[in-house]
């Protein structure tokens, strides 16, 4: 009987617990006890919440995420912090879904009164809580490429990630103009059937076809675990393309095996989006096809990172370093989200620095500005780099492990493609880029 | 912002409540084991999208392709979504509802389940496919704010009325001559027959109003989290869900309450507060197995729930039937 | 119409793995009378077990051999502790139903952790190319469809031709009477169990050489899969669930080939519903062997 009561009694204690600190914080607004406008930076720890999903079908992608506060948060706190307050990471576990996002989301901002900012939120939740996060005035940095925040009104909401569609559009480039190749005139697209994928076929379609290549089909396939591609891949090469555009993750090494094993052990070009710059792909596909032939006829597209510089070693330093915490850290070393995530948060720490205030509502617009600079600022790499120009009374822009950032009016910054191939161990080698001249020509075919 | 994650934590509830209630209705007292009913909700939920978005090539909404989008204001959409409910129970009730013994039918409606969930993810230009309808409008948000701490009020009261509703009509059906009949059907279908009772028709009614209230808990959740994708209905919910009529005890309403809050409600959301330790994802691997040990616990020692249904005792009657 | 042939030797493949799952599980079915949602849980298992035991650099056929054994004293461990107490208790179908689900999520649960969310393959050299016509098909893949040949063929031997099998056709069709002709039983269920268990391993095995990299979530849909070849072919015989496999392996990559791909599983799901609507107990009639009860 015991055993019964007890679950029932818990839910009761839940609920009054969840309510103490609203009543708590009702007092304390009250008697005006919380930090106002540039009023000092308020002391304790800080919180960045990682919401994203860590379980269920895109559990891969909340840990890039973690990873990077983790090693954001040395970079902060070795150097002073935030006025004196330590940066701490906690992960909350949308599971995948739209409906569990909403309470993970709530609970986080209710449970938390010292969020600084929150990263993650993927294309699986982002609609329903980027919402929330822009009621609660925390800035957040999404990793969404939905086109429905192309225009967003969410002054919270800043996304260090291009819309898919111009990844679609890097993609077709390498296709017409990549080097070490005849511009490319059948293209076999085969996408998954997941929310990430299918938002490419559209522009690439367009981009292709009005700049005179045909698609030779178009596929998408389902992701569901156990598939053997075998009569898709049959379909496939009966088109007779000769180069295939693909995201399809988790099926991709499947499905290229099958391509080689069909087409007599001849692999045939493929170009992936900036998701297959991914440790977890190249040792899938590398498994798949052989690293040799992954090597040769595998390009991707992904941002235009250096990986080097004051920043990015000092990124690298600290992600090593989070291995004691999460042991998978040290793989996301050229993991885009990674990078600019852990921008997105030193920024945030630099934004409460210049304007001395610990109130999202005052230092969220000073993001956007010491990612674009201003006339005159200061370039800085490190967070140390940014308080010292700061406390020398100078204005920063701040280019980090991720590049240089534009947001534009709509939050969004992007900083040019480029064309990438793998080397033997997985690393990133860019081979090249369009020039502005191409990029406008496959945009104005595209149709943004 | 803790009013929000309060009335969140309120409007699940209620729209759990609703959903075993429904459960209930259709499993508890009819025995019929509708391994699909998630679908029931989600279709609920889907109509009251399209009924209440614009339509899809309005500036704004046109980066996702759905049918519909008529833009009509509440209640209707709400009560489009527990129609559509009960008119989907129709076709699926016909198919399984007839000489199917019991397991087999439960297989079957669980296969729809999967079915319904791949087909609606391929169809892109249907409902938008695996991304889903986003940004659907809530209910009155153009009467009063839904940046505002005063609209949740106002949603947990609107909730709050619909479960009332529900619990009056599954009420009203438990306690009465037709609710006898059906659960005299479920112990007893042949001698049930041999009365007069023609169950296939009890059966679809019951299948068809369980139907109405799963498609109400969809129009109720939807217009909270304003956006509907396959991933929010894909057949493990339906098992939480029976895991709480189960636990909560199956046959009676407040059983079917219970549940709901111990389960969904309860559960999951204690779980939110549990630190993650260990490997990654393994506090939310254990609330699975935890789920499951439930079942299968509450199955053993318990198989009539925290409260069991009333066993209905006549004075001078025959002596109770041992199960 | 090469494309068709094609499709039609990719049929062979799958139809194979899914003949060896189906009449185990079918046998589970029709002799136990459970509906052992499970099954899936302890294919992906068994596939695990052959993976560790292939990244000790054994060939992965000797790994399908070891993931047959942990399959049969899965399925035997699983029965006596689980099943078999809740049907002497008298469960209703429907409660074994749901038991057999809880448990399902509580292996993949339990496993979940331990072997983690990414895919992993299997070392093991696709073979050589064999052309037979326009169908072509790798060593590897005429390998599978040997196992499941010979399995089927062991399965019919031991049905029809020794006392073991007399008796588990016995206890399918009638288990009061089998007991009280002095049949034990309590042991023929144990060694159906250990049987149909060594059939769920190797199928496991099978389903992931054949599927080239899974992971814990192939278990839920090698489930659905199994389920509707079972039922088509009528459940608990195990020649229609030969049969059932037949059909869906073939249907499923020629709606492929002729419609789009991304509906396969629809297709065979939708033919699933369909029979169930139509015929509910399978496409073999009832009379024979292992008769499905009621």
């Amino acid at each position: 009987m015991e055993l019964i009561r007890i679950p029932g009694v818990e839910v009761r204690r839940v609920s009054r617990t969840a309510a103490l600190p609203a009543v708590a914080m009702l007092l304390l607004a009250a008697c005006g006890g919380s930090s106002s406008t540039g009023g000092g930076l308020g002391t304790g720890d800080l919180l960045v919440g990682v919401i994203a999903p860590f379980t269920g079908a895109d559990a891969g992608l909340g840990p890039a995420y973690l990873a990077a506060c983790l090693a954001a948060a040395p970079s902060i706190n070795n150097n002073g912090g935030v006025g004196g307050r330590q940066v701490k990471c906690q992960q909350f576990d949308t599971r995948g879904e739209p409906a569990d996002a909403v309470p993970a989301a709530s609970q986080m901002i209710a449970s938390n009164h010292n969020l600084m900012a929150v990263v993650g939120c993927t294309s699986d939740e982002a609609a329903t809580v980027a919402p929330i996060i822009d009621r609660a005035h925390i800035p957040m940095f999404c990793m969404t490429g939905q086109s429905e925040f192309n225009k967003t009104a969410l002054k919270y909401f800043h996304r260090l990630v291009p819309a898919d569609i111009f990844d679609a559009y890097a993609m077709v480039g390498y296709a017409l103009y990549g080097p070490k190749h005849q511009a490319y005139q059948n293209a076999a697209l085969v996408f998954g059937n997941d929310i990430g994928s299918q938002a490419f076929v559209a522009p690439a379609t367009n981009a292709f076809t009005k700049l005179g290549g045909k698609i030779a089909i178009n596929q998408p396939i389902s992701l569901t675990p156990g598939t053997s591609y075998r009569t898709e891949v049959a379909q496939m090469l009966a088109s007779h393309p000769d180069v295939i555009l693909t995201e399809a993750l988790g099926a991709a090494g499947t499905y290229l095996k099958e391509v080689k094993t069909q087409n007599g052990g001849q692999m045939i070009p493929f170009i992936g989006t900036s998701a297959t710059i991914d440790p977890t792909w190249f040792a899938d596909v590398k498994a798949a096809i052989g690293v040799d032939d992954l090597v040769k006829y595998y390009a991707g597209v992904d941002l235009g990172y250096t990986f080097s510089g004051p920043a990015y070693t000092e990124f690298i330093t600290n992600l090593n370093a989070a291995a004691s915490t999460m042991a998978d850290a040290p793989k996301y070393k050229q993991r885009g989200s990674t990078l600019h995530l852990y921008d997105g948060i030193i920024m945030t720490a630099l934004a409460m620095v210049e304007t001395n205030s610990s109130d999202p509502t005052v230092y969220n617009p000073e993001i956007k500005i010491i990612a674009n600079g201003t006339s005159g600022a200061t370039d800085v790499h490190t967070y140390k780099e940014g308080v010292d120009a700061l406390h020398a009374g100078k204005t920063i822009r701040f280019m980090g492990a991720g590049g240089q950032n534009n947001f534009d009016q709509y939050n969004n910054s992007q900083s040019g493609y480029i064309w990438v191939n793998y080397d033997a161990q997985g690393n990133e080698i860019p081979i090249g880029q369009m020039t502005p001249d191409q990029t406008q020509k496959i945009s104005a075919a595209g149709g943004i | 912002m803790n009013t929000y994650y309060a009335a969140n934590l309120l409007i699940y509830a209620g729209v759990d409540i609703i959903a075993c209630l429904s459960l209930n209705l259709v499993f508890g007292v009819s025995g019929i084991v509708n391994f699909s009913f998630i679908v029931f909700q989600a279709v609920g939920a889907y109509t009251t999208a399209v009924l209440s978005l614009p339509p899809d090539s309005t500036s704004g909404y046109d980066f996702q392709h759905y049918i519909g989008g008529f833009n009509l204001p509440f209640p209707i959409p709400w009560i489009g979504g527990a129609l559509a409910g009960g008119l989907l129970a129709i076709p699926v009730g016909f198919v399984v509802l007839r000489k199917l013994r019991s397991d087999y039918q439960a297989i079957a409606l669980l296969v729809m389940s999967v079915i319904a969930n791949t087909v609606i993810t391929n169809a892109d230009k249907f409902l938008n496919g695996a991304a889903g309808l986003a940004l659907v409008p809530q209910p009155l948000s153009t009467q009063v704010d839904p940046s505002t701490d005063a609209y949740y009020y106002l949603y947990v009261g609107i909730t709050a009325v619909a479960v009332v509703i529900v619990l009056i009509v599954a009420n009203r059906i438990v306690n009465s001559p037709y609710g006898r009949s059906l659960r005299a059907m479920r112990e007893r279908e042949l001698a049930a027959t041999a009365i007069g009772k023609n169950p296939v028709a009890m059966k679809m009614t019951v299948f068809i109003v369980g139907g109405v209230i799963a498609g109400l808990s969809g129009a109720i959740l939807v217009g909270f989290i304003a956006l509907w994708a396959p991933s929010v209905w894909l057949y493990p919910e339906t098992i939480i869900l029976f895991a709480a009529v189960i636990v909560g005890g199956k046959g009676n309403n407040i059983g079917a309450i219970l549940g709901a809050l111990l389960v969904p409600v309860g559960f999951e959301e204690v779980t939110r507060f549990i630190p993650p330790i260990g490997p990654v994802g393994l506090i939310p691997a254990l609330q699975w197995v935890a789920i499951g040990l439930l079942i299968i616990g509450f199955l053993w020692f318990r198989p009539d729930g925290v409260r069991p249904e009333s066993r209905r005792v006549f004075e001078g009657g025959p002596a109770r039937e041992v199960r | 119409m090469d494309l068709y042939l094609e499709a039609l030797g990719f049929g062979l493949v799958s139809m194979s793995v899914i003949a060896i799952a189906a009449v185990g599980f079918t046998m589970q079915f029709g002799i136990t009378n459970m509906i052992n949602l499970a099954y899936g849980e302890v294919m992906i298992s068994s596939a695990y077990v052959a993976y560790y035991i292939n990244r000790a650099g054994i060939s992965i056929w000797i790994g399908m051999l070891a993931a047959a054994v942990f399959g049969a004293v899965f399925s035997f461990l699983l029965n006596r502790f689980v099943y078999a107490p809740f049907q002497a208790k008298g469960t209703s179908l429907i409660g074994m139903v749901i038991v057999s689900l809880a448990v399902s999520l509580m292996i993949a649960n339990l496993l979940l952790p331990i072997v983690g969310y990414y895919s992993v393959s299997y070392e093991n050299a696709t073979g050589d190319l064999l052309h037979f016509g326009p169908i072509i098909l790798t060593t590897n893949q005429i390998a599978i469809i040997g196992v499941a040949l010979l399995l089927m063929l062991v399965i019919h031997g031991l049905l029809r031709y020794t006392r073991l099998g007399k008796a588990m056709r016995a206890t399918a069709a009638n288990p009061t009477l089998a007991r009280n002709c002095g049949i034990p039983t309590r042991r023929v269920i144990d060694v159906v169990w250990l049987i149909t268990g060594a059939l769920c391993g190797m199928a496991g095995t099978v389903a992931a050489i054949n599927s080239d990299s899974f992971a814990i979530a192939n278990g839920a849909s090698f489930l659905i899969t199994v389920l509707a070849a079972a039922v088509l072919g009528g459940a608990g015989q195990p020649y229609g669930a030969m049969i059932g496999a037949v059909l869906i392996g073939v249907i499923t990559e020629l709606s492929a080939a002729t419609w789009s791909p991304q509906y396969k599983e629809v297709v065979a799901f939708g033919i699933l519903v369909l029979v169930m609507v139509l015929r509910p107990q399978g496409l073999l009639a009832k009379r024979g062997a292992l008769a499905a009860a009621g």
